[in-house]
């Protein structure tokens, strides 16, 4: 790759996005007017809630005791309410109604839903005298019930629940009042009823209690931006260009695929960042403002101890765009150059959202704090890190940062690998717009069916799955008895997931043997060797396993209903358990992972690309998140396997031992190894009365089953065409070869 | 100069299955000549083009550009290439005088040289006047002259045209056909592509006739004249085109093959240059 062609090419996008007015508004203009615009909006909109007064029906006045008093005239006694409070509430009495507390609710519904008031308190005609019954009451002749004044409200109203809340903190007042009125009548001290008060004193610093305040916020804004400020100088870098025919002669100049993606990549972060930045600059500049400007008004009663973010706090945020720009910029170009026109770009933007942003909010839950677990999620991971660099948890940030920032280079690399691709895709680059028409397009998938399925079909049979395993989860009766779980489960393997397969095979695919790799393997070893590959490396496996356990705990609601499936599993006989839940899903399971799935996502072009993705989809259908991190680990040995021996019986070996040796193990009991000593080698006694593989059991197979996975890396690969394509392409964006050219 | 062999490339097409655009093209075009690919929209003119600048891959075949493979060697074909596509884009927001630099300086080509040879074609093709004028701003001539310059700026051995005077005036076109002309003589290998037979009459040393991804017919003119015993090109050119549907559509019907044409004695094969 030429460094001074990504040069020239990142100058040149760079300057093009600079003479465009429109980006330059909202890149530049946009952000620092939009937040002092917002800011003057809140102010306005402040003002007009505070005017809004409330109008409150009290019905049965003349019910109400004579002290203490509740109202005065046609308002809130001065000694319940202030007068700003009284202010804002206008009052409807009704003396006396001869309603009872069902007549008056139905009127207060109607009403409120009029708009004729917003919410309606009733007295019940003998509340006075309830309440005169109440303070005479001692211990043994304590009143059948207490009264009962009722507030009705709506809840679909937020005018009606301002009301119902303005008057609600009223009566509640009041009824303090009568509390040590009620005191004093029977001699007693008013603090009687509060005996003592309790002090809450906040002994965060200033500068951490703004720290912790805006380590929450700016991260957020942080990122949104960043996504924003990616995606709208990505489309205009590909989908604009493809529009305007520029991206041809680009296309024909001795600049690389890849050196293009890079130069036009880092147009792209420089947008992003200057978005992000600026935006997050005039916010906090506003925010700042206007939080000094309540502060100043709460010396007429508007306490606030919030001031503006400390300075290492910008410093943090500014360090943290980097990779987060690096992220949503290369994905925003492998979406962007996707899309035929600047139109259908930003169609893509929603997607791109939906998946970020559940991502941007997962750290905002409560309780939510930076762990091994969470540093693995990309965006979650890097927020929460961000959010303890703010927060001033250096040790946190120390002890999290290299696998946060491992995953999201990671996910930064994948991105760009993706956009490269997507720019020596032709079909991509130079796909034309055909209108829609769902016959046409149903007739030319089974009319053009290829050999084998293609990418997309093999995306869409693993969302298929994944969809039916949602639904069937909800459909699926509750497994109480074994016969209702072999029913449940046969019915999901056979039914679910390997009739989709096959039709989709037969249906989409001239050549179903090929596609689900039925043919034997290039080297019957293999066979015994996927078996022992298994065998060896579960107790690694079960490891990773509890290791990941470790990390995302199961919640104990799933971990007893997993609980109970396991008694039911021990309990039956063990042949109808391995042919239920060993020999069914290794066929089934594989015939839609490795054969059809891994079939279509190898015509990509790259094979450890499609071996992830597919383990991707074979984990994500294993339900819980623990489970399917091991299986996409699972998955990965096995689609290599596949790749390597062309034949899809290794991997149903390796499926059926490794869940075989994963349901035998649950029948081991802690005893049952005490007097063997070959189990004693092996196992070692774990909680709840379960056996472990014992470490240096684990260490001697792990390294055992490298040796086997060795002896396949050097047995002859059958490169599919697409994949001499791919490194074909590789070939040519090699730095000697595009030298050699100079 | 270019070597084209058997070249095929098909797409997949939801209402035509997989579409086949070339099917098998064997041609060559050598130093100092003109080459036409005249042909209706649709032949395969375009894909051709495309293959042979590296914008797009071939299904099958070989193609080689002044000996480098388009397929193994796709950074050093573009080196050796000036390609000036139907649609005279260029970017919006750059000037001439900044587009043409930008391209001569991803050719590699350092500031000194750069400049002097951008002074030269600025002046060759009267461009001068709009060295400082965004795209945006320019005609449909003046944005073609912009191409041609960008084409020539690392003055390249071969240069291809892709219905290069599509949608340009007459006196703008004629202009274009002089430069063309006068880069032929100066020794460069030119492909041209084109729909209209006039030009291809007054341009093209040599021609091909292409026609849903065959070549119908090759050579010079006199000798595609002589071989078809027909003078005027548009005749010639109409006459090929029915004469290879009307055999497509027979085979289609299952009819016997017809002898051809009495009038056409067609021969395909390229004549051999």
């Amino acid at each position: 790759m030429s460094l001074t062609n990504v040069k020239l090419i990142y100058l040149r996008e760079l300057r093009d996005q600079l003479r465009d007015r429109r980006t330059l508004f909202t890149i530049f203009i946009l952000p620092l007017m939009l937040y002092p615009l917002l800011g003057m909006s809140v102010f306005q909109v402040q003002q007009f809630l505070k005017e809004n007064h409330s109008k409150v029906r009290i019905i049965g006045t003349a019910a109400l005791p004579a002290e203490p008093k509740l109202i005065e005239g046609h308002k809130f006694a001065l000694s319940v309410a202030s007068e700003a409070e009284s202010k804002l509430l206008v009052l409807e009495l009704i003396e006396r109604s001869e309603k009872s507390a069902a007549q008056a609710r139905l009127d207060a519904e109607s009403d409120i839903r009029a708009g004729t008031c917003d919410a309606v308190v009733y007295f019940p005609p003998d509340f006075a005298e309830r309440l005169a019954e109440f303070r005479r009451a001692d211990e043994e002749r304590a009143p059948d019930r207490v009264p009962r004044p009722e507030i009705f409200q709506s809840t679909a109203s937020d005018k009606s629940k301002v009301a119902a809340d303005r008057v609600d903190r009223i009566i509640r007042h009041w009824r303090e009042i009568v509390v040590e009125d009620n005191l004093r009548h029977s001699n007693l001290p008013a603090a009687t009823a509060r005996p003592f008060e309790l002090v809450s004193t906040d002994v965060a610093e200033e500068v951490s209690r703004r720290a912790a305040f805006w380590s929450k916020i700016l991260p957020f804004v942080l990122m949104v931006w960043a996504l924003t400020g990616a995606f709208y100088p990505a489309i205009d870098l590909c989908a604009g260009e493809k529009e305007r025919g520029t991206l041809e002669t680009l296309l024909s100049s001795p600049a690389a695929r890849s050196e293009i993606v890079w130069g036009k990549l880092l147009t792209v972060m420089t947008f992003s960042m200057a978005t992000s930045l600026l935006n997050l600059l005039s916010m906090t500049a506003t925010g700042t403002f206007i939080i000094v400007q309540i502060q100043k008004m709460g010396a007429h009663g508007v306490p606030l101890e919030i001031g503006p973010p400390p300075l290492l706090a910008l410093v943090w945020l500014i360090l943290a765009l980097v990779p987060i720009a690096a992220l949503f910029s290369a994905l925003s170009l492998a979406v962007a150059a996707f899309a035929r026109s600047s139109k259908e770009g930003q169609y893509y933007l929603m997607p791109l959202l939906m998946i970020s942003l559940p991502l941007m909010m997962l750290p905002m839950l409560p309780n939510t704090q930076l762990d091994l677990g969470f540093s693995l999620i990309p965006l979650s991971g890097l927020m929460l890190l961000l959010r303890s660099a703010i927060e001033g948890q250096y040790w946190e940030v120390l002890k999290f940062s290299v696998p946060v920032i491992g995953m999201t280079a990671a996910c930064c690399l994948l991105a760009i690998r993706w956009a490269i691709d997507q720019f020596n895709n032709e079909s991509v680059l130079f796909r034309e717009s055909e209108r829609l028409d769902l016959g046409l397009w149903l007739r030319h998938l089974v009319r053009d069916r290829e050999d084998l399925p293609t990418a997309g079909e093999a995306v869409f049979c693993g969302v298929l799955l994944l969809v039916i395993k949602f639904f069937a989860g909800f459909v699926a009766p509750p497994p109480n008895d074994w016969n209702t779980f072999v029913v449940t489960t046969a019915v999901f393997q056979l039914a679910l997931i390997a009739t989709p397969v096959l039709l989709m095979t037969i249906m989409l695919t001239r050549r179903p043997a090929k596609t689900l790799l039925l043919g034997r393997p290039s080297f019957l070893t293999t066979l015994p060797a996927a078996a022992l590959l298994a065998l060896l490396l579960h107790p690694a496996m079960l490891w990773l396993s509890q290791l990941i356990q470790n990390l995302y705990p199961v919640h104990p609601q799933v971990l007893s209903q997993l609980k109970e499936l396991e008694t039911l599993a021990r309990a039956a006989p063990l042949w109808q358990v391995l042919l239920l839940m060993a020999l069914a899903p290794a066929i089934c399971e594989e015939l839609a992972f490795r054969g059809f799935i891994l079939s279509g996502l190898r015509r990509m072009g790259h094979k450890w690309g499609a071996i992830a993705l597919t383990s991707l989809f074979f984990g994500l259908a294993h339900g819980i998140l623990q489970q399917s991190l091991s299986a996409f680990v699972v998955g990965m040995v096995i689609g290599y396997i596949a790749v390597k021996t062309g034949s899809l019986w290794p991997g149903v070996l390796y499926h059926l031992v490794h869940n075989s040796l994963g349901i035998s193990l649950g029948r081991i009991s802690a005893e049952a190894i005490g007097g063997n000593d070959l189990l004693r080698l092996i196992f070692v006694p774990a909680k709840d009365g379960e056996v472990m593989y014992g470490v240096p059991a684990t260490i001697v197979a792990a390294l055992l089953a490298a040796g086997i996975l060795w002896w396949l890396k050097s047995l002859p690969y059958h490169h599919t065409a697409e994949e001499r394509l791919q490194e074909a392409l590789d070939h040519q964006s090699d730095p000697l070869v595009a030298n050699a050219a100079v | 100069m270019i070597h084209v062999r058997d070249l095929t490339k098909s797409y997949a097409d939801l209402r035509r299955g997989q579409f086949v655009a070339l099917a098998g093209i064997s041609f060559d075009a050598l130093a100092g000549q003109i080459y036409g690919l005249l042909g209706p929209n649709g032949a395969g003119k375009t894909s051709a083009l495309r293959i042979l600048s590296t914008v797009l891959r071939p299904t099958s075949g070989s193609a080689t550009v002044n000996g480098c493979d388009v397929l193994t060697q796709p950074a050093r074909v573009r080196h050796q290439i000036g390609f000036v596509s139907t649609n005279t884009a260029v970017y919006d927001r750059m000037t001439a005088w900044e587009m043409v630099g930008y391209f001569g300086r991803l050719y590699g080509l350092a500031e000194d040289l750069l400049r002097e040879r951008m002074e030269t074609i600025f002046a060759r093709l009267q461009m001068n006047e709009i060295r400082d004028l965004l795209g945006s701003k320019m005609s449909t001539g003046m944005k073609q002259k912009v191409s041609i310059a960008r084409a020539l700026v690392h003055d390249p051995p071969v240069l291809i045209f892709d219905e290069a005077t599509a949608g340009l005036d007459v006196l703008v076109a004629r202009a274009l056909l002089k430069t063309v002309a006068d880069l032929r003589d100066q020794g460069k290998c030119i492909l041209f592509s084109t729909h209209i037979m006039r030009e291809a009459e007054r341009l093209c040393d040599k021609l091909a006739i292409l026609h849903r991804g065959h070549i119908l017919a090759e050579g010079t003119l006199p000798e595609l004249r002589a071989r078809h015993g027909e003078e005027d090109l548009e005749e010639l050119f109409f006459g090929l085109i029915s004469h290879h549907d009307g055999e497509k559509e027979r085979q289609r019907d299952g009819e016997t093959k017809l002898p051809a044409s009495p009038s056409l004695p067609l021969s395909v094969a390229p004549s051999g240059s």
